[in-house]
């Protein structure tokens, strides 16, 4: 069986055990502001992050930012703009035509303007690529100085589906000429509340 | 043909050259740029070394818990000692659920595989969802970069080829009507196929999770649509723990393209409802890598391409000239040990600068490791008269002090004072389309000895 085969294979040819190294994380602690990192480092990517006072400003923010968005699946209780709903046995297919999807970000990362969202924010794990635009929530607290603050923080989650998104979809692949909108979502917002 | 006949191919097109040299400079500069931000950039790079130094010793443990923790969340694991067994056990996942068409996203395990021929002879149709890769699918060529398939392409070649088989209307290359025209045709592809293969950037042992990192969105958009999501992996993929991730999401994209990370990071941990996930292992010759002691450190490499980007040798011939599914300074690590014979004139298409390992994420040590192919290859795979006559004579020169110290000289002297002709003659390759130094008077020597007196 190539299982057996490949795992003695393995085992006879690897170098004897060298160890894990240790961690040690100060040598990348900076004291720098978070918000404002993130902020940069967003539009530095190709998205918009903007700074709300309240949540209870978002659905104003998003009319008008993208006033010809008409079919919208909302999935944060805060925003009553949804017009779609989804659930657990929506047909992902049937998502193809969604204008835009606004999902709650459960941590941001201010290093590389990244913010994670898990599939239980979501439900249907194609929506925040398929949705023609996408518009994230985070909360100022959650923003973290770097990746390894970020996966300590969501080390304890359900693993199903997650990922980290920096900036809307993008591609250089004809001649290195950056063009937002590849496969994914064309354009990213992200409101910090 | 020899990786230099290729690269003169490459050449005849001096302004197209001009452009791939400068292009992917630039992409070393953005690289540089975004490493320079980062404070304790090094130490991520010696923490990621030491992670993967650490993965080879004891990959199979490692592999035993990465199967383990992934089929507790129901994913399949499968295992192929070689590229056949793992075309063999794709066509058979794909004809259990009598799946007909199959969107891939970037893989060069694939590649290397030779996958879609393989499928396609098989009655499946396999559209590459990376706009890159859907060019040169398109073209019929394989990806001259790992990170930038298409880089040899110009956008009027893009455009007359989007004509003919998008229908698009000519647009004198215009990327940004040309990518709006993929999009759409790839939605269309995404929407109708059965099942998603896409690689794996990285895979952690102790949560049974794959990684996959894009800036399109297309690994994504395909795994989620399709019912079936195939995973293929090379072995050496694996990290121990998912705290690793923060280390490497850290170098990889900066490395690659100069961004801070790429748009997505995919977490797969469990398959959705409904759906079905697999993983393939794929051996193919890495076992053997691992037990030679001097290139076992080759497979750390995370596919980044910076040693591409960063190499004069590679941005000046093109990543087609190597004839390896992995071009550039580490596929000449890596071909040699597939094939020695078919791939002995790589770890020669190489000034031994060391531009690559300065870069390289992982801190592969590329150019001290084609030196030692040379060595190999020089004793074991017959050289050109020239070549072994002009390294002999090297050779007594550089072990000779005094003999290196006159050669130094006169060659200065030549530079100096020899009319252009002899320095430019066809004799002298390497004068070729290259202005030659203003000489200083001094040499490097001299100018620490004197150096030294000041101190
Ligand atoms: S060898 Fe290093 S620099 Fe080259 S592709 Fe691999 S990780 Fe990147």
């Amino acid at each position: 069986m190539s299982r057996t085969s490949i795992l003695n294979a393995v085992k006879k040819n690897k170098p004897e055990l060298l160890p894990l190294p240790e961690i040690n994380l100060n040598v990348f602690s900076e004291d720098i502001d978070l918000v404002k990192t993130f902020i940069e480092n967003v539009q530095f990517v190709g998205g918009r992050a903007i700074l709300l006072d309240s949540i209870k400003d978002i659905d104003a923010e998003i009319k008008n930012l993208y006033p010809h968005a008409v079919k919208m699946v909302s999935c944060i209780k805060e925003s009553s703009l949804g017009s779609i709903s989804i659930s657990k046995n929506t047909e992902p297919h049937e998502l193809e035509t969604i204008d835009l999807a606004i999902v709650k970000g459960e941590l941001a990362v201010a290093e590389n303007g990244a913010v994670w969202i898990a599939e239980n924010n979501f439900t249907i794990r194609v929506l925040p690529f398929i949705t023609n635009d996408l518009v994230l929530v985070v909360n100022k607290e959650d923003i973290h100085l770097h990746m390894h603050s970020a996966y300590e923080s969501i080390s304890k989650r359900d693993r199903t589906f997650g990922l980290f998104i920096s900036g809307p979809s993008k591609t250089a692949d004809i001649e290195q000429c950056l063009v937002i909108g590849a496969q994914g979502a064309i354009s990213l917002t992200v409101f910090i509340i | 043909m020899a990786h230099a006949d290729e690269a003169a191919i490459f050449n005849k097109d001096e302004e197209k050259v001009d452009w791939h040299d400068k292009a992917l400079w630039f992409v070393r500069q953005k690289r540089d740029k975004s490493a320079h931000n980062v404070k304790g950039w090094e130490t991520l790079r010696n923490l990621a070394s030491a992670i993967k130094a650490n993965v080879m010793s004891n990959l199979d443990n490692y592999l035993i818990q990465f199967e383990e923790n992934a089929q507790k969340n129901g994913i399949t694991v499968h295992w192929a000692v070689d590229a056949d067994e793992h075309n063999k056990i794709v066509h058979s996942i794909l004809q259990q659920t009598n799946v007909k068409k199959v969107v891939k996203s970037k893989s060069m395990l694939t590649e290397e595989c030779h996958l879609n021929p393989y499928l396609e002879a098989h009655g499946i149709e396999v559209v590459d969802t990376d706009l890159g890769e859907r060019i040169v699918q398109l073209a019929k060529e394989p990806p001259s970069h790992i990170v930038l398939p298409a880089i040899h392409k110009t956008k009027e070649e893009v455009d007359v080829l989007f004509q003919k088989h998008l229908g698009t209307k000519p647009s004198h290359g215009d990327p940004q009507y040309l990518t709006n025209e993929a999009r759409k045709h790839l939605r269309d592809k995404f929407l109708k196929a059965d099942a998603a293969i896409t690689g794996v950037n990285f895979a952690i042992a102790n949560t049974g999770g794959i990684v996959v990192c894009t800036n399109e969105g297309n690994a994504d958009m395909g795994a989620h649509l399709a019912k079936v999501h195939i995973a293929c992996m090379g072995m050496e993929k694996l990290i121990p723990e998912e705290k690793h991730l923060g280390i490497f999401l850290r170098l990889l994209a900066r490395s690659a393209t100069g961004q801070p990370i790429t748009t997505y990071s995919s977490h797969f941990n469990k398959p959705a409802s409904g759906t079905e996930m697999h993983i393939i292992i794929v051996d193919n010759g890495r076992t053997e890598q691992l037990s030679r002691e001097d290139f076992r450190a080759s497979l750390h490499c995370i596919r980044c391409g910076a040693c591409m980007n960063t190499c004069p040798i590679y941005r000046r011939s093109g990543g087609h000239s190597y004839k390896a599914t992995i071009p550039g300074p580490i596929g000449s690590i890596l071909s040699p040990g597939k094939d020695l014979t078919k791939h002995s004139d790589l770890p020669f298409a190489s000034t031994l600068c060391g531009s690559c390992s300065d870069v390289c994420p992982v801190k592969i040590n590329i150019h001290e490791q084609l030196y030692k192919w040379r060595q190999i290859i020089t004793k074991n795979v017959p050289q050109p008269v020239v070549k072994k006559t002009i390294l002999k004579m090297a050779g007594r020169v550089l072990a000779n002090t005094k003999l290196y110290d006159f050669a130094g000289k006169s060659a200065r002297f030549m530079l100096k004072y020899a009319p252009r002709w002899v320095v430019y003659s066809k004799l002298n390759t390497w004068g070729k389309a290259r202005d030659l130094p203003e000489i200083k008077d001094g040499n490097f020597d001299q100018w620490y000895k004197k150096r030294q007196r000041h101190e």
